[in-house]
């Protein structure tokens, strides 16, 4: 009996060893996503539209969804703007390089953060720093496809779909805590059109949605927009960093 | 009143924290644990350098405006994140960032394909560019499949494999037939020392494939071992033998059990390995 026992957690064990140790990365999944790395890391500049849907938990209702839609301006090395309305209100970014200034509409406040230094640096920083996201910023780092495979046990191309009547390239991935899937264009910039985050390790599993449109690549985008003053009237408050909330 | 004025500048603490802290949702927005900047940006790829502008054709400049001055003029472009990192240059091997046990030696299977999509999802990564088909020969002694050759080059290796017996000579697999010899397909496995002249590379991921006369490889440092065409491999030639076939409205040649996508690369008519 004691050895059947012992057999059976061996099996057991090596089952889970074998699960464990298994990897799947499609290669033309990462050359696809490789593509469109390169592709935005020679951008210059850009702007895009981002409407994301994400899920809120209430302890009472479930999963209760969410969205917005931001306007995003960026220009190199180091500015932008991004423009964002929905339920979290009516909000702009400005970067000019210098400085990070936010902006509510709806309140009429504005918080301004010394950030003397380059765009994904701003974003990466401030993201770390006060917890404020970028949308669709996963997208524009230098190191996307190598952070994806490090979160990747399955990493798959799936095949050609359309998103918003264009053709692209449909790519699904899985993590230890989520699942994710990344539409691509198939055209000749193959830039992203459509992102899901499925939180499975979160209690849930909460979804994070967001669909980019109205890519346009080196666009000709004037200094002024990425400079902030202040509207009359508008109240300066200090924002907080996330080690000083509780 | 001072009291009143703390009072107040903390109600505004208060009131911002609130408002950046759910922005946009829960940390949903930037979702994977990205290296950040600790890592030291890898140097500008070298560029060719801009040439002058062509002043002679151009009116002198305004004096009012000297400050653009081509000399001045940045020679690179500043991108909005400095230009991707590691383009088909990834490390599979790294382990997976992930709160649980992963064992770095474990398998990474690079290969594997999936298909969800049946319209048209057999196409692969560039796009379908017909062109017709032109059977290609590798030289006088490479024969296509099904050729019968009464005698073998005295050089023709002899090998064993999976209990058949087959010769190889530059590139070409043998099996005794009706007294003669019949080429065959390469077994897949296979493996052997050399590949003859005008053998073509191709890489699919971080992989390098070796194509001739219809058959791929993969270098082991032992030698060449034959392999299953990967998709996602792009060839430039198909040999004697290929059959075109409509799939989804387009024309797929198919080879030895392996479909073709014709498609232009660098201008050149291609073929990628695909799974119809």
């Amino acid at each position: 009996m004691y050895k059947k026992a012992l057999f059976f957690l061996s099996v057991c064990f090596l089952s889970a060893q074998l699960q464990a140790q298994t990897r799947r990365i499609d290669t033309v999944a990462v050359a696809i996503l490789d593509r469109m790395t390169a592709v935005i890391g020679d951008l210059g500049s850009c702007s895009f539209t981002v409407k994301s849907n994400y899920d809120v938990s209430s302890k009472e209702l479930g999963l209760i969804k969410h969205s917005d839609e931001e306007q995003v301006y960026l220009h190199g090395p180091n500015k932008l703007l991004l423009k964002s309305d929905g339920d979290r209100g009516s909000r702009d970014f400005y970067f000019d390089g210098k400085k990070l200034s936010y902006y509510s509409l709806d309140k009429n406040q504005y918080g301004q953060i010394d950030a003397g230094m380059s765009l994904m640096e701003m974003i990466d920083t401030v993201n770390k720093l006060y917890g404020i996201e970028f949308p669709a910023a996963d997208f524009l780092y230098p190191t996307f496809v190598d952070d994806v495979l490090a979160e990747s046990k399955e990493l798959v191309y799936l095949g050609l779909t359309k998103v918003d009547g264009k053709e692209c390239y449909h790519i699904a991935g899985k993590g230890a805590d989520k699942t994710f899937q990344f539409w691509i264009s198939d055209d000749a910039f193959s830039l992203p059109l459509k992102m899901v985050i499925v939180y499975t390790g979160r209690e849930m599993n909460p979804q994070y949605e967001a669909l980019l449109t109205d890519w346009q690549v080196n666009p000709n985008l004037p200094d002024a927009i990425f400079g902030f003053t202040a509207p009359h009237k508008a109240k300066k408050v200090r924002l907080v960093p996330l080690s000083h909330k509780k | 009143m001072q009291t009143a004025l703390k009072y107040r500048s903390l109600l505004s603490v208060f009131v911002l924290t609130l408002a950046v802290a759910g922005y946009p949702g829960e940390g949903m927005a930037q979702r994977f644990n990205h290296g950040g900047f600790s890592r030291p940006a890898p140097a500008a790829p070298a560029r060719v350098a801009v040439p002058p502008m062509r002043q002679e054709a151009r009116p002198a400049a305004p004096p009012a405006r000297p400050e653009i001055r081509p000399d001045e003029r940045p020679t690179e472009r500043p991108t909005i994140n400095g230009g991707g990192r590691n383009i088909g240059n990834h490390d599979f091997s790294r382990p997976v960032d992930v709160h649980q046990t992963v064992n770095v030696h474990e398998t990474v299977n690079v290969r594997d394909h999936v298909n969800v999509y049946h319209t048209g999802g057999y196409r692969g990564i560039h796009p379908y560019y017909y062109h017709p088909y032109r059977p290609y020969y590798w030289g006088p002694h490479w024969h296509p499949l099904g050729f019968f050759l009464t005698a073998l080059a005295t050089d023709a290796i002899f090998f064993s494999f999976n209990s058949q017996r087959y010769y190889y000579d530059d590139g070409v697999y043998y099996q005794p037939a009706n007294g003669g010899y019949s080429v065959v397909p390469a077994p897949v496995g296979a493996l052997v020392a050399a590949l003859p002249p005008g053998y073509e590379t191709t890489m699919v991921g971080n992989d390098t494939y070796y194509y001739f006369g219809g058959a791929f490889y993969v270098y082991t440092g032992q030698g060449y071992q034959v392999v299953v065409a990967p998709a996602g491999a792009v060839i430039t030639q198909l040999p004697v033998g290929a059959v075109e076939q409509q799939i989804n409205g387009d024309t797929l040649l198919v080879y030895n059990n392996t479909y073709y996508l014709p498609i232009s690369q660098d201008g050149q008519d291609a073929y990628e390995v695909v799974n119809p």
